[in-house]
């Protein structure tokens, strides 16, 4: 594998509402099978970068590149065609019905006319139970409620099901805030298997710098809605991360301030 | 595959082991289904006579053949729009005008099939002074019955668009507009039924129309055309005969089979009834010999009784000529099939199968006691055995259960939760047409009150099936059993000796309120283990 071409590039990315200027020339590239964190505090600009990329809100000036392709999106339909999945915070997964019916929510396979097609559940029970394995999680039961799962494994299913519905750029928003312990190594672990698999190039917003640490292999720091700093994992030592994730001031003496 | 995890402790060892009846009891029909064998067993018992002692439930009123008829009348009119009610609370939305569409529906259908469509646009005319006329675009009287139901239709689903089309677009609860559909449409039918009914020939103030023919029954009899039934059983004799000699000879020779059976039924009745009248003053008379304390006479009439009373048997009828053309006229298919696929009685070879060989569909005369179940059980069954299929099989099915799951969910992946929502508001004005076309083609009339209260029952219904008022949780055979319940407490309440009818409603209340703590508890259960 060729690492050296991104498979999504942002340049110069602009995006205003009205008078105010949330992202002032975001620049990123993301590699395939690659974890690229996107790190920042509030306010930075992460969510409006994610929201830009699918789709929800269009960009003021610059331009996205996927796979050499020009993207100009204006519906999440059009991102999620050129390969961007989106896995949002609350996952957008039905509780109450089966893990099978939520992998193939909108998108069932059937049989028959329009909206009445006869679902082909033993198929997708098959295809359901398989994607999730390929990415670490074994369900014996297709058809139990998602409600029953747990948080880790309903993180898995919303990102095996963006990647079969295929996503080539994964962002995942937030996905270890709201969980236990171990359940965020879970999502981690799920996070590191979706890198091996090599093609898929994966956009990480995080809080939390020992988790971007643990499976990042780029990246990139926002502040005010500009790019602070940006460099591979080995390049950048733990001081520097802590320093640029609080937008470039000094918490090293927090100690020391809060002592005082 | 990761081998090491399998030998770990999993999230899943954490749940108990299942024992053989887990998956039982724990489907959330598990509980209505219990209820509703309870009334069963009430009904088919308390309304056996008292002193009659039987293990058999169907020798009551409750289930004997006429029993079961109009039981499931009720249960299956109720069924048609809890089945509606039902889908569209799981997805999320309710339809408080139903009760008023039913009413709606039945004057629409029967005032066209009375006065006919016409369809007149008003302008403002100065000949002759300023006052309004009307322009007819299109006028059609002698309207058939399928005409009839599908000019209503149009009105009644457009209807149902709308108020999905408002609710969807504009985020006001459903409960406030279908809450306004609830009263203009009831006003709209009242208003209608007082303008039409201002003709000379009509009762002015009526909010009725009657005297519609009896439309499922119009035959045509040979060499006399279309009539109704009753009114060719009523010919002059002579002509029954004249239509008899068109009847060919095994038709005949099989009628005559059956009426001679009746008769014969008829007679030995008749016998029993007097042997047992015999008896009944017997021992009337024995109890007052008793009281004024005459031995001997008690004695005498004990004895009496003892022996049995021996009765001269009654003789069979003969069969004539005429009971043979009536009973030819009463065989006749009908002339219109929709009225009849609406108003009329099903599973009639099973009921005189029942009469003819099993000697079961008797009544205390000896005649057959029901002629078959009414039509609307058919319609409910075809509507839910659709339900059924689109809510657990189809696309449509996963599409409604998560609009009202998770309604932002089901919108991020692309669910066109809008058209769920508009097309089941108009499915339910769908279910409450077909209820108002089996009422007025099996009645011949139609009343501004019909419907009333049903939008309530069918809530109720579907709730006691295990429906959760939030959405996304419920299932077609749930919404059947209960939908059974409610239609069978007042019936099972009536017969219970030395308890006021009326508990029936105190005992739905309870059953409705356990149900619903009950529906979500499991809910809960299922949302709950992150």
């Amino acid at each position: 594998m060729n690492k050296k071409i991104p498979l999504i590039e942002i340049k110069n990315l602009v995006k205003r509402f009205g008078n105010f200027t949330a992202l002032n020339g975001v620049s990123l590239d993301v590699y395939p099978g690659e974890v690229h964190a996107l790190l920042g505090d509030n306010g930075a600009g992460k969510s409006t970068l994610i929201k830009v990329l699918a789709g929800v809100h269009p960009a003021t000036s610059g331009s996205i590149i996927i796979d050499g392709k020009e993207g100009k999106f204006s519906t999440p339909r059009q991102a999620t065609d050129a390969g961007i999945g989106t896995v949002y915070q609350d996952l957008a997964l039905n509780a109450l019905t089966s893990v099978t019916r939520n992998f193939f929510l909108g998108r069932e396979i059937k049989k028959g006319p329009g909206a009445f097609g006869i679902m082909q559940m033993k198929e997708m029970d098959n295809i359901t139970i398989e994607e999730m394995a390929k990415i670490g999680i074994n369900i014996s039961d297709p058809t139990q409620a998602v409600g029953t799962m747990s948080g880790g494994q309903r993180q898995t299913l919303a990102i095996a099901r963006a990647i079969y519905f295929g996503a080539k750029i994964l962002i995942l928003d937030e996905p270890t805030s709201a969980l236990g312990q171990k359940q965020q190594m879970e999502v981690l672990k799920t996070i590191k298997r979706v890198q091996k698999l090599g093609h898929i190039a994966i956009i990480l917003i995080t809080h939390n710098e020992i988790h971007a640490r643990l499976i990042a292999d780029r990246y990139t720091f926002l502040s005010l809605g500009e790019v602070i700093g940006k460099g591979l994992a080995e390049e950048l030592g733990g001081d520097d991360i802590k320093k640029l994730m609080a937008g470039g001031t000094e918490i090293g003496d927090l100690r020391d301030e809060l002592g005082a | 595959m990761n081998s090491s995890q399998q030998t770990q402790r999993q999230e899943s060892d954490r749940q108990a082991d299942k024992k053989w009846y887990s998956p039982i009891f724990s489907r959330p029909e598990i509980g209505p289904l219990g209820v509703m064998l309870i009334l069963f067993a009430m009904l088919g018992y308390f309304s056996i006579p008292e002193g009659e002692f039987s293990l058999n439930p169907f020798s009551g009123e409750g289930f004997n053949a006429l029993g079961i008829r109009n039981n499931f009348r009720v249960i299956a009119q109720l069924g048609i729009v809890a089945l509606a009610a039902g889908m569209l609370i799981i997805a999320g939305e309710f339809d408080l005008s139903v009760g008023s569409m039913i009413g709606f529906a039945g004057g629409c259908m029967a005032m066209i099939l009375k006065w006919g469509f016409a369809i007149v646009i008003p302008y403002i005319s100065f000949k002759g002074g300023f006052h309004f006329e009307g322009l007819k675009i299109l006028e059609i009287t002698n309207v058939s019955p399928l005409t009839a139901i599908l000019i209503t239709l149009c009105f009644t689903l457009a209807f149902g668009w709308f108020q999905g089309f408002l609710i969807v677009k504009s985020g006001i609860a459903s409960f406030i507009v279908t809450l306004g559909g609830l009263f203009f449409l009831r006003g709209v039918t009242e208003v209608s039924y007082r303008a039409f009914n201002r003709a000379p020939d009509q009762t002015a103030g009526s909010t009725t129309v009657t005297d519609l023919p009896d439309i499922k029954n119009i035959i045509n009899v040979p060499g006399h055309g279309e009539m109704e039934r009753d009114a060719a059983k009523a010919l002059p004799n002579d002509q029954l005969l004249e239509i008899l000699s068109t009847v060919p000879a095994h038709t005949i020779a099989k009628i005559t089979e059956n009426l001679t059976y009746v008769n014969e039924k008829v007679a030995a009745n008749k016998t029993i009834l007097a042997a047992k009248k015999m008896i009944g003053t017997l021992e009337k008379s024995l109890e007052g010999a008793k009281k004024s304390g005459n031995e001997s006479m008690v004695e005498i009439l004990t004895k009496k009784i003892e022996a049995g009373v021996d009765v001269p048997a009654v003789a069979a009828k003969a069969v004539t000529d005429l009971d043979i053309a009536k009973a030819y006229i009463d065989t006749i298919i009908t002339a219109r099939p929709v009225a009849n696929f609406f108003g009329g009685d099903i599973m009639e070879p099973v009921f005189s199968w029942l009469y003819y060989t099993a000697d079961w569909n008797v009544n205390l005369y000896g005649n057959q006691f029901a002629k078959g179940m009414y039509s609307c059980l058919m319609i409910w069954f075809l509507i839910a055995l659709a339900c059924y299929f689109i809510l657990s099989r189809t696309q449509a099915g996963n599409w409604i259960y998560s609009t009202g799951g998770n309604l932002s969910a089901a919108q991020a992946n692309g669910v066109p939760t809008n058209k769920v929502k508009i097309s089941l508001f108009m499915f339910t004005a769908f279910c409450a047409t077909m209820f108002a076309a089996c009422q007025v083609f099996e009645v011949n009339t139609a009343d501004t009150a019909k419907g009333n209260l049903k939008e309530l029952e069918a809530i109720a219904a579907a709730v006691i099936g295990g429906v959760v008022l939030t959405g996304g949780f419920g299932t077609i055979g749930g919404i059947i059993l209960g939908t059974i319940i409610f239609g069978i407490a007042k019936e099972a309440f009536f017969y219970i000796p030395g308890i006021d009818g009326s508990f029936y409603r105190v005992f739905l209340g309870a059953v409705l309120v356990t149900a619903a703590l009950t529906n979500e508890n499991i809910r809960k259960r299922i949302m709950g283990s992150v």
